[in-house]
């Protein structure tokens, strides 16, 4: 009987303090700082302008491109089928839905790429998944999918593939009106394969 | 950061290297606690002896508030944690079925081999039994199918089902455990059995 109440005195408190915590602080591990910093660092959140027009070309369901900016430039211009979801409002209630979930991929833009970073950031390091940045922002769209620059001639073929595809995706997507004057722009990035999070093994067996 | 196999942090061979020390540890400390003797375990269901109660719910409640608390603390992502799926109908039927095994021969599965090991002869028919109705199942496999896979409810957790969170799940789990233990203790007293 000793030892039972021992064992009371030790697991009821614990207990309580278990019931007591946040019912999501248990459930999802949040990241630790360095755990933050380094997954920014590896740039696994951005992904490619060219698989976003991609994805908008082809109507792909799945993509949900979320504005950052405030409501005004919203207004004057924002990409196809996006919504506004200022970073200043971005804890609101009424977007955690919109933020929080694993059915659509959400894209996050800004005119960089720095405030979408921003609010990547903080829903990362609330769990949610599924969000992404747009790589290089609105500039790099404008300057580069939309009025694509012509490669030279010595380029590889895959410049040149990416040249055809981003003059037709800038037709789709209504651009092609730009005119390119800057010989200087920097050359278009390579490719990158869509960033998906690291798929983990689900563990099978049990005792 | 864990499960650790899962996440790739140590590697399947590892995995199971670990898996045997702790294996090890388990059989030594069923042992020590006196669950290689049929006569203790068999205590539970005429209410001499709880041991084996008590064992396994405390044993069930450290590893569900360790596992609570490291998930609090963002040791463990308890999503990637294996859950054996529900087939209701088969936990009912196997449940019953081990319950009557459990009386008669007076051992479980783990504990059955623990009492091999230590020599008991009852144990080690325990086992014959045992590989005869594992390979029995698995040759008529065909004839329970329809019954085995019947009724799948997927993983379901019962703090889900009730709406509370896991943690004041895991508080209730505890009072529900200490309250066993009185009666388990209260029993213990009330049918005594000496010599066994």
């Amino acid at each position: 009987m000793k030892q039972l109440k021992l064992l009371a005195l030790i697991i009821i408190p614990l207990g309580i303090i278990i019931a007591a915590m946040p019912a999501d602080k248990v459930n999802h591990s949040r990241l630790t700082p360095g755990e933050l910093l380094q997954e920014a660092g590896s740039g696994v959140q951005f992904i490619s302008p060219d698989i976003v027009a991609d994805m908008l070309v082809r109507k792909d369901p799945s993509l949900r491109l979320i504005d950052v900016r405030t409501p005004e430039e919203f207004e004057t211009y924002s990409l196809p089928g996006s919504i506004n979801v200022p970073l200043s409002n971005l804890l609101s209630e009424e977007f955690s839905d919109i933020l929080n979930q694993d059915a659509y991929t959400n894209v996050f833009y800004s005119n960089g790429s720095v405030y979408a970073n921003q609010a990547w950031m903080i829903t990362r390091q609330l769990g949610y998944e599924n969000n992404f940045v747009l790589e290089g922002g609105l500039n790099y769209w404008f300057g580069n999918i939309l009025s694509p620059e012509s490669p030279s001639q010595t380029s590889p073929d895959e410049e040149f593939a990416r040249y055809d595809f981003r003059k037709s995706a800038a037709a789709a997507l209504g651009g092609g009106g730009v005119v390119s004057t800057d010989a200087a722009s920097p050359s278009p990035k390579a490719v990158k394969p869509p960033v998906t999070a690291k798929s983990k093994k689900k563990p099978s067996g049990g005792c | 950061m864990g499960p650790l196999a899962p996440n790739e942090i140590i590697s399947e061979n590892t995995n199971f290297l670990l898996a045997f020390f702790i294996g090890i540890a388990f059989g030594w400390v069923l042992e020590s606690s006196g669950f290689s003797s049929s006569r203790k375990l068999a205590g539970i269901f005429y209410g001499y002896d709880a041991v084996v109660l008590k064992v396994f719910f405390t044993a069930a409640i450290t590893a569900m508030l360790g596992l609570l608390f490291m998930s609090a603390f963002g040791w463990i992502d308890l999503t990637l944690v294996y859950v054996n799926p529900t087939y209701l109908t088969s936990a009912i039927v196997g449940g019953v079925v081990m319950g009557a095994g459990f009386i008669m021969g007076g051992f479980c599965p783990g504990t059955s081999f623990c009492g091999a090991a230590i020599g008991k002869i009852d144990a080690m028919v325990f086992i014959g039994g045992l590989f005869i109705g594992v390979y029995g199942f698995a040759f008529t496999y065909g004839w329970w199918e329809k019954l085995y896979l019947a009724r799948y409810l997927g993983e379901p957790k019962i703090s889900d089902k009730l709406g509370l969170s896991d943690g004041l799940f895991g508080l209730f789990m505890i009072l529900v455990a200490l309250g066993m233990f009185v009666v388990a203790e209260w029993a213990e007293k009330k049918f005594p059995r000496e010599e066994y």
